[in-house]
Parts: structure tokens; sequence; C-alpha cells
């Protein structure tokens, strides 16, 4: 097979010997020609520049998944993945994360095999059933519901660009997603027994979406983990911890418990326009539980406030109607709390005839965007981020002050991950005069999770080194900067944590991006 | 040097490996089993098995048709008893793994679906849409891990057999992990390792599918039975080789030439595209020789035409090959037809044994493409493969316990095992040669696909058995750039190739002695069918100067053979 040479790409390949126990890089150039895969180009490499490479490959039709591996920081896998595909003259070739290197792009994936030994992968049926000589019944439509989740090749790579996986009580996308497989097969009888594996560790999931995002086969695992919670909400065999959020919101809407009339304390004396007393403004701006409860948060509320002002927006607030968006709740399961809470603040909208909502948590911006009931009502939604870059860009805005600090940018999950908004929260940054912008490793679509999603901010107990927040504090750490800016008040309130926890507070400030704005104005 | 026990050793995870560990498992909780591969099970190649699985289930179809459409297919070689056997046990595995979990395509009222299959007069293929592989190892795999007394051993690579006095005594292997050989006492050995068309250049196989187990049970004294016998799937996808599944022409998909014609009317009349595999091989070969193929920039290649069946049809019944052909040959069969080309695809040869699957040496067995029970003869139907892998795996397991509730373990030699761990770390990783891997391995690759192809002669098969020879001799001086312990996939590369051009030489060889036509094994010098002569197995014996070539009958009960027309 020689069809022409299409380009040279350079593979930096990120190397492990486990002789010397050294990590290393060698660098080699493949021709690439149509047709190529990645796992194709690691093979030109062991056959013709170097016979000391190890990888593993098998079936090369993206089905036995034993070649996943980091491209560029993404996890794929190489047999599934033509070289000419991804655009680029050089890739840099890691081994899959979250996992022990064993050599070079081979890892030790038996962490996650082991993950299934914790769960029954096979129908859970009386005895006497499963002596029957004919085959159980299963309608099509019944058939349909399992097939999707039952496509997993179990490649690990779910596993290895998951944030709640660092801990090894977690179950893992994979095995939760083949648990529910089995719960919701109609011909199984074992739901109680599959439940109870889960019921312990399941609320580590972030929801994140990496596994989704990542996954070479399309398994929605992160859906699955949310629809396997919500049958546990069912059976109320929930942690005090889980259970004393649901109760908080059902009762205060709110998830901090704090009373509904204490919700505008934050706006004393800020004068701003509020519902009943208004009932129209160019914009609503929803304010979110965390930044109007919280003092820290407040902050962040307070210089959203400048900046609306600043841009001379026609705003106003829903007041004590503003109920929690439901985010969090709908992740944690509680389906039901989160439709009461999405329409009552759909009711709101309507009554308030919102034209243009701003929001300034990216997770109230998903559920506007992307969730039923209030994705039915084609809100205009934007994430306060939205609104500045543009206005920046259109020279509205501009920041006067300068910031001489080393800053990196750390993207909020439903932000990015979730809703691809990766470049305005960074075009921002840049436009601030003295800010040296520099990147995590894990960033944009790779960025890994701060550990406060689906309510992990208010659950975690976690021992320190497994939360994912003390993991990415310490990789803005190693990059030595002073300034973890991020755009989401619930990625504030983790990655703070974890600077206290670490004792870097006098090293490293979490900061909102509205906070730096407003600073430099 | 450490040492393992169990009372049964199973070699190979993929669906006869794994069935055979179930079923040995379950015969009873005393028994102590052992399943070591070479990759993690679920990495096996069983997961590309696509269309289906043949098993009698309803009205209208019967044991007796099944088993005919078999013996027909198999060009009158297949063992008439094994194959009546086989037919019998088939539905019970089809039940087997839909109790256990396995997401069958089901008929509008909720049955396990069938979909028609070459060579088959009922559509007795039970599917999984077209990952049928996939999800029987998915759900094997499962019910494996909820059995107590099965260990596996995952990334051990198996070098040799410990056999005394013709009786198997445990085995050799390496563990990855570590590169160290180790050395495992068993009371029985079950050699499920599937096949070795690895030795091809265009194969629709795994990288891993090298027929190790082929081999070794070969070098330790059994026989390789019928291993000129190799399958070419029509339908491989161009460029990379990758299995399309021949339930695509299942579900009413055409074969067209340059000219955009059927042309399997001229080959097939009746069956069409639902013609055996080997016909149709043949006729598509015969197209591109003839210069009616479309030409593109991989070489010649026939159209397979799904574009009439519908988007919807395709997502429900062929969502794999509709993404393999998008991600690996930038084709949507929605839009276009697929390029495809006959592919090796299939070994109906390999271990020799009787319809226990007990080979000839005492406690060893061998199930599944390793194998040669003979089910398939000259030529394997589609879906009969699996049904295979599950009825005679499961065999193998029952086989192999109760043989090891009656045997005690007996001392593996010491002497063999340090041997081996010489042969390998002074012999082979240690020796400073100047052949590398690639080389050997493309050259042999290309040998087997222009000599050893479809179409034969006794001249070609000549020359293609000088060659063989030829690299094998330049084998000796082989030289593993990586001198490393743990993963040395260059030590294994060199280990495979090992095996594969074993494996290669045997088939040659049996090739070139059978001058007759039957099957899969066409010799254009040699073009018809001789039962007079050649109704027999071949078995391959190992010797140092080459394989010796025996032959023993083969085994007729209702069907005499007769001319094969479809």
């Amino acid at each position: 097979m020689s069809t022409k040479v299409e380009k040279i790409v350079e593979f930096e390949i990120h190397r492990f010997d486990p002789e010397t126990k050294r990590r290393y890089v060698s660098t080699y150039k493949v021709p690439i020609r149509k047709g190529m895969t990645l796992l194709d180009a690691l093979m030109y490499i062991r056959d013709n520049l170097d016979g000391t490479l190890a990888f593993r490959s098998s079936c090369r039709m993206g089905i036995c998944g034993s070649c996943g591996i980091q491209v560029n920081g993404k996890p794929m896998l190489a047999c599934y993945t033509q070289v000419l595909h991804l655009n680029a003259d050089k890739l840099v070739i890691e081994p899959l994360q979250n996992f022990p290197v064993i050599k070079d792009l081979v890892v030790d994936i038996e962490p996650f095999f082991g993950t299934y030994e914790r769960i029954k992968s096979v129908l859970i049926k009386p005895e006497e059933e499963l002596k029957k000589s004919v085959e159980f019944i299963q309608l099509p439509k019944d058939l349909k519901k399992i097939w999707d989740l039952a496509l997993c090749t179990k490649c690990g790579i779910c596993y290895s660009s998951c944030p709640a996986a660092i801990d090894e009580r977690f179950l893992g996308p994979s095995t939760l997603t083949t648990n529910y497989r089995f719960i919701i097969d109609t011909r199984d009888e074992g739901a109680e027994e599959r439940l109870k594996v889960t019921a312990d560790n399941i609320w580590l999931c972030t929801s994140c979406n990496s596994c989704t995002l990542f996954c070479p086969k399309e398994v929605d695992a992160s859906s699955s983990v949310v629809e396997e919670r919500s049958l546990i909400v069912e059976t109320g065999n929930i942690p005090r911890t889980v259970m004393d959020v649901l109760t908080s919101v059902m009762r205060y809407h709110n998830p901090m418990g704090r009373y509904p009339t204490k919700r505008m304390e934050w706006a004393e004396g800020l004068n701003i326009k509020t519902y009943p007393n208004v009932n129209k403004a160019d914009v609503l701006y929803f304010v979110c539980c965390l930044t109007a409860y919280d003092t820290r948060h407040q902050e962040i509320a307070k210089s959203m406030v400048s900046l609306f002002n600043r841009l001379g927006i026609d705003f106003a607030v829903l007041g004590n109607e503003e109920w929690c968006c439901g985010d969090h709740i709908l992740r944690l399961g509680e389906k039901g709390l989160f439709e009461e809470l999405a329409e009552h603040n759909v009711s709101m909208f309507k009554k308030f005839e919102a034209n243009k909502i701003v929001t300034l948590s990216p997770h109230c911006y998903d559920a506007f965007k992307n969730q039923k009931p209030y994705s039915d009502i084609g809100l205009n939604v934007q994430h306060y981020t939205q609104l500045l870059a543009d206005a920046i860009e259109k020279g509205k805005l501009a920041p006067s002050k300068p910031i001489n600090k080393k800053v990196t940018y750390h993207d909020p999950c439903f932000l990015g991950k979730r809703n691809g908004i990766f470049e305005e929260p960074r075009k921002i940054l840049e436009s601030i005069k003295g800010l040296e912008l520099v990147e995590m490793k894990r960033n944009r679509e790779n960025s890994f999770c701060c550990g406060g999603g689906a309510g992990r901010v208010w659950t975690e107990d976690a021992p320190v080194e497994k939360r994912p927040c003390v993991n990415r504090v310490k990789e803005a750490l190693d990059l030595g900067v002073e300034v973890i800016a991020t755009a989401c008040p619930f990625c504030v309130s983790t990655l703070e944590d974890a600077t206290k926890v670490l004792d870097v507070e006098n090293k490293i400030v979490v900061k909102d991006i509205a906070e730096l704005v407003k600073e430099v104005l | 040097m450490e040492k393992f026990t169990h009372d049964i050793v199973i070699v190979g995870a993929g669906i006869a490996g794994l069935r055979a560990a179930i079923a040995a498992a379950e015969a009873s909780k005393e028994i102590n089993v052992a399943v070591i591969s070479k990759i993690y099970p679920v990495r096996s190649h069983s997961v590309c098995a696509q269309g289906g699985t043949a098993a009698v289930l309803r009205e209208g179809d019967s044991y007796d048709l099944h088993a005919w459409d078999t013996v027909k297919g198999a060009d009158f070689l297949a063992d008439q008893d094994v194959v009546e056997f086989f037919v019998r046990r088939a539905p019970q595995e089809i039940i087997n793994l839909e109790h256990w979990g396995c997401p069958w395509s089901r008929t509008e009222d909720g049955k396990i679906n069938q979909r028609p299959f070459g060579g088959h007069s009922f559509p007795r293929a039970c599917f999984a849409a077209d990952m049928t592989g996939f999800h029987e190892m998915h759900t094997l795999y499962g019910k494996a891990k909820t059995l107590e007394n099965i260990t596996f051993y995952d990334e051990w690579f198996v070098t040799s057999l410990l056999v005394e006095d013709n009786t198997a005594v445990g085995l050799t292997a390496i563990e990855l992990k570590t590169g160290k050989l180790q050395a495992f006492k068993a009371k029985a050995i079950v050699m499920a390792t599937g096949g070795y068309q690895r030795i091809y250049q265009f194969t629709t196989f795994s990288h891993t599918a090298t027929g190790d187990g082929m081999t070794i049970a070969y070098r330790a004294g059994a026989p390789l039975k019928d291993m000129e016998f190799v399958q070419f799937h029509p339908t491989g996808l161009v460029p990379p080789g990758v299995l399309i599944t021949e339930g695509a022409r299942g579900e009413g998909g055409y074969l067209l030439n340059a000219k955009g014609e059927r042309f399997m009317k001229r080959y097939a009349p009746e069956k069409m595209e639902l013609a055996p595999r080997d016909i149709i091989a043949r006729a598509e070969q015969t197209e591109i020789n003839e210069g009616r193929a479309f030409q593109g920039p991989y070489g010649p290649y026939i159209a397979l035409d799904l574009r009439h069946l519908g988007e919807e049809k395709i997502n429900e019944r062929l969502p794999l090959i509709r993404d393999v052909a998008i991600k690996l040959a930038g084709v949507d069969p929605v839009e276009e037809p697929i390029p495809i080309r006959p592919a090796a695809h299939y070994a109906m040869g390999g271990i020799h044994v009787n319809i226990k699957t007990e080979s000839p040496i005492a406690g060893l067995y061998a199930a599944g493409e390793c194998s040669c029970i003979s089910v398939h003869g000259a030529n394997r139907l589609g879906t009969n493969s699996t049904a295979d892998c599950l009825v005679f795996g499961a065999v193998s397991g029952e086989e192999a316990a109760k043989y090891a509730l009656s045997k005690s373990f007996r001392e593996i030699p010491k002497d063999k095992v340090l041997e081996e761990e010489k042969r390998i770390f002074d012999g082979i990783l240690g020796k400073e040669g100047d052949e590398k891997v690639p080389a050997i391995r493309d050259e042999m690759r290309k040998i087997m696909n222009d000599k050893v192809w479809i179409f034969r002669t006794g001249e070609e098969l000549q020359e293609a058995l000088k060659e063989i020879r030829k690299l094998r001799k330049r084998f000796e001086n082989i030289r593993v750039e990586d001198k490393g312990g743990a993963f040395n996939m260059g030590l294994i590369e060199v280990l495979q190739l090992d095996f594969t051009l074993e494996l290669a030489e045997v088939t040659v060889v049996s090739a070139l002695a059978r001058t007759e036509s039957r099957g899969a094994h066409y010799r254009l010098d040699y073009p018809k069918r001789d039962d007079k002569n050649w109704l027999k197995h071949t078995l391959a014996y190992y010797t140092r100067e080459g394989p010796r070539l025996e032959y023993i009958p083969v085994t007729i009960t209702k069907w005499t053979p007769t001319e094969r027309k479809y």
C-alpha cells in the first residue's frame, strides 16, 4: 500500500523506563499517508525508528479497547484516529492519566478492571428462572434502553480522565454505567443489590462530563451516573451530607439552608432593581445561591454589579424569588425537586418577561440553556464572561490598571466541557495589562475538574490528597502562578479550600474573573 | 522461577477460552481454574466477530438442516458426527448467553432475532446488531468474573507446553509486567488461543492473532490438522483489511464490480451474495484478476453497496461497520458503497482434537479456532465459528474438568523449564544478531499473500515453501533491540514471529500436498474435487526437518458427498 506521503508529523512520546525508573521524551518524524491511524504511526516508529517503544494494541478497529493514549492532552484510541484528521504537525503522545505507568505508553490498568470485581456483570434472577431453556422475553424498545450503554469496551479512557477516580472508593464511569445497564435491563431482578454497591461512592462523581466527552463509543456514562443516583434517591439510602443538601433546597430553595428572605443581603446599599418592585429590565441578572449567601462569594456578586453599571446596562434581579437553578440537585438525582425549582424560576422568567438572562454561574447557565423545562422556553441566556468578552472586543469596556502577575485560568466544566466556552474567559484575561496568562497542562476540553460539581462542593469527604481541587491547585502551583482565575463560584470555592488545606494561601490566590476585571477598571 | 499450580489451565480468553473456564469452574467447586491470556480477556480477537452465531431455534429450521448446510459448506470434509453434536448443542449456548445478559437483537415480540447468512438455508444467525462477538465476550467475561474458582492471569505470554510421557503436565509463561518466565503446573490444559491469520498481509485479524497455541501444541507433539484450509472473507475493508460483516449481505447488501454489475449472478445464481465465503471470495478474485474491479489508491477493490437498505436499517442492524467504514476508510455506507476485497480471515485447520476436544497428548485439550475438530471441514459457514467456540469451549471445559478430577498432579520437569528460560533469554534476547522482526515478518506476509492466496498452484507453493524456509533460516539470526524485562514488546514480537513462521510453513506444506480443489483450498493445477484420493484430513506432525504429513479418514454419518452447487 503505497499512497503518497502527505506530510511529516513529529511525534513527541513521553516515555518511562521501568528498569531505571527514568522518565524521558523521544521524538520521531513519521511520514504520514492518507488513511494512517495513530496506531499505524506508532507501529511505524517501532518497526523503523525505535524497536524499544512499548504500547498496547490488538483489534485496530476500535472494539477491543487496548490502545488508549493521550494525544495533545486528550485521551483517545490510537487505532480509531486518523493522523491527518488531527491537523497537526506535532503530536505530544503520553500514557493515559490516573494509572501507574508500566513502560512507555503501557499503563497498569489493573485498578480499572479491579472496579469490575465489585459489581455483577451478569443477570441476577432466581435460580429456577435461570434454569429455563427458553429465552427471557425482551422487547426491542427495552433492548434499546440498554444498548448504547452496553457498547462500553472497557478501554479505560473514561477512568483516565475522571477527577473522582483519583479516590479508589469510586467505581468509575465505566463500571457505574455497566451496573446501571443491568439495573435497567428488563430481564434483571437485582436492582436492590446493585444499588447498594454504589450507594456510598457514587456521590463522588462531579458530573464534569469528561467520561462522556472522551468515550470512543459515545457511551453517556455521565448521564448514567445521574440516572443511577436518582434510583438511589428513591430508595432513600443516601449519605447524610447529600440528604442535608436536598433538604435545604427543599425547605429554603438554596442548598446552604439559609433563609430566602436573606437572599438579597449581599446587595444592601447597592440600589439594585429588584422584582417585584421592578418587573422589567434589559437584563435579568441571575446571581446563584452560593454568590448570594456566602460572604466571600458576595464579592463576586458585587463585582458583577459594578461591571453592569460600568457598561450602562439596565439590569435587575429576582430578589427573594430567585430560587436555586437546581443544577446540582438534578445531578444528585433528585429530579422531582429540580423540576419544582425550575418551574418556579421559569414562571418568574415569564412574569418578568426576561429577554436576556446573564448568569454568574456556569451551572445556572447550563441548566437554563440545556435542561428541560428551562430549555423549552428558549431563553436568551449568557454567561457573564461572554458578555464581558463581547464588551471588551467592541471597546465598550477597557481594563486600564495593570495586574503584573502570572495567572492561570481554570476552565469550569459546565462552561467549557459542557458548553464549549473556552476562549471568552481567556480573551478577558489577555486584555488585562501586565497579566501573563499561562496555561496548565490540562486545559480547555482536557481540563481537570475542581471537584465541586453535582453537589460535591457541599458533600466532600475525601482525604485531602484525593480531592480533585487539591490535585488541581498543585498543578497550578507547579506552574509557579500567583493567581488561579476562574469563572464559576463553585470552582472558586473548592480551589480556595484547597489552597487552605495545602496551606499555600500566601503563595496563590483564587479569583473569579469578574473580580479581576472590577479591580482593573 | 516461581511455580503456579492449578487443576486446569486455559490458555486464551476469547469466546472459547472464557466458555471453557466457565464450564470447568461450574463442573465442580473443587476445581481450581486458571485463565492465562497475553492480553486482557476483552481485548481478544473474538470481540471482532460481528455477524452472528448460528443455532436452530425456530420452527421451520431443524438440526438436520443446519448440519447439512454445514457439511455442504465444508465441501464434505467436516466430520459428520461432530457436526451433528455441534448443531444440537448450539441452541443451549445461545440461551446460556441470554440468561447471563447478552443483549441479543430481538423480534417484535421480544424473542431472539435471527438473520440470514451465507450458505445457511434458514435465517438462523442470532445476532447483537453487528457486534455479536463483542457482546458475547463481555457477557462471558462478566459471568466468568462471578465464579470464585477462576483466577485470571492477564498479560501473561505462554511460551511452551511441558509434556512428560505424552501427558501435559504444565506450561511456561512470561509475565509481561515483570518480564519473568514462570512455570505453571496443571492436570489439564485447554488451548483456546484463536487463529493465525497474521501470517498474511491483508487480513481481518487483530495484531495479536498469531497462532501461539497452535505452534506450542505442535512443537509439543500434537499434530495440526487441515492447515491448508484458510478462509478468505469476501469483505475485508480497503485499506486496512478490517472485517465488514457478512451480515451486511445478510441484510440485503450487493456486491458490485466496476461495471456496476451484481457479478455473483455468474457464480452462484441462486444464492447470489449469500453463497458460502469460498465461492464469493473466488468470484471477487476472478473479477479482480480479469480487470473488472474498481481501481483505487490502495489497489483494486469491489464495491459492497448498502445504500438501498436505508439509514435506519443500517443504524439498527449494522452500526459498527458504518462507524468503522467512516473512521477507517472515510466512506459512509449510507452515502456510498464500501470498498472491499477478500481478506485472510479464518483457519479451518488447527490442533487435531476428537469430538471430546482431546488432543493426542493426554490432558491437552483445544477449542475454538486454534483447534480442528472438524466442524468446518474445507470451508466454514459464517456464524458457525462463534457457535463452535461456545459449544466446544464448553465441552473442553467439561472434559478437562472430568479428567482433572480423576488425575493427580505430576511434577513439572525442571530441566525443561530451565531449557526454555535459556532458549528465550540467552538464545533470543541475549543474541546479538542482525535480523529484525519487521523485515522477516513483512516478507512472510507478502509471500503468503502472493503465493498462498485464494488461487494456488504447485509451482507457486513450491516457491513459497523455499522462501519461508529461507526466512526461518534468517530468523535464527534475529535481534531484539529492547534488552529490558518489563513489557518487552520487541521480545514478544519475536516469539510471535517464530510461531507464525512455523504455521506458515505447515500451511504451505499441507497445501502443496493436497492436489485437489476443495472448499477454500483451490489449486489451479488441480481444479476438481477428488473424493477418491482426498476425502481425508491432513495431519502435520512436527519434526526438525519440517512437517511430516499423515492422513486420516473423514467421518461420514448421513450425507454422502455430492457436487456442491449454490
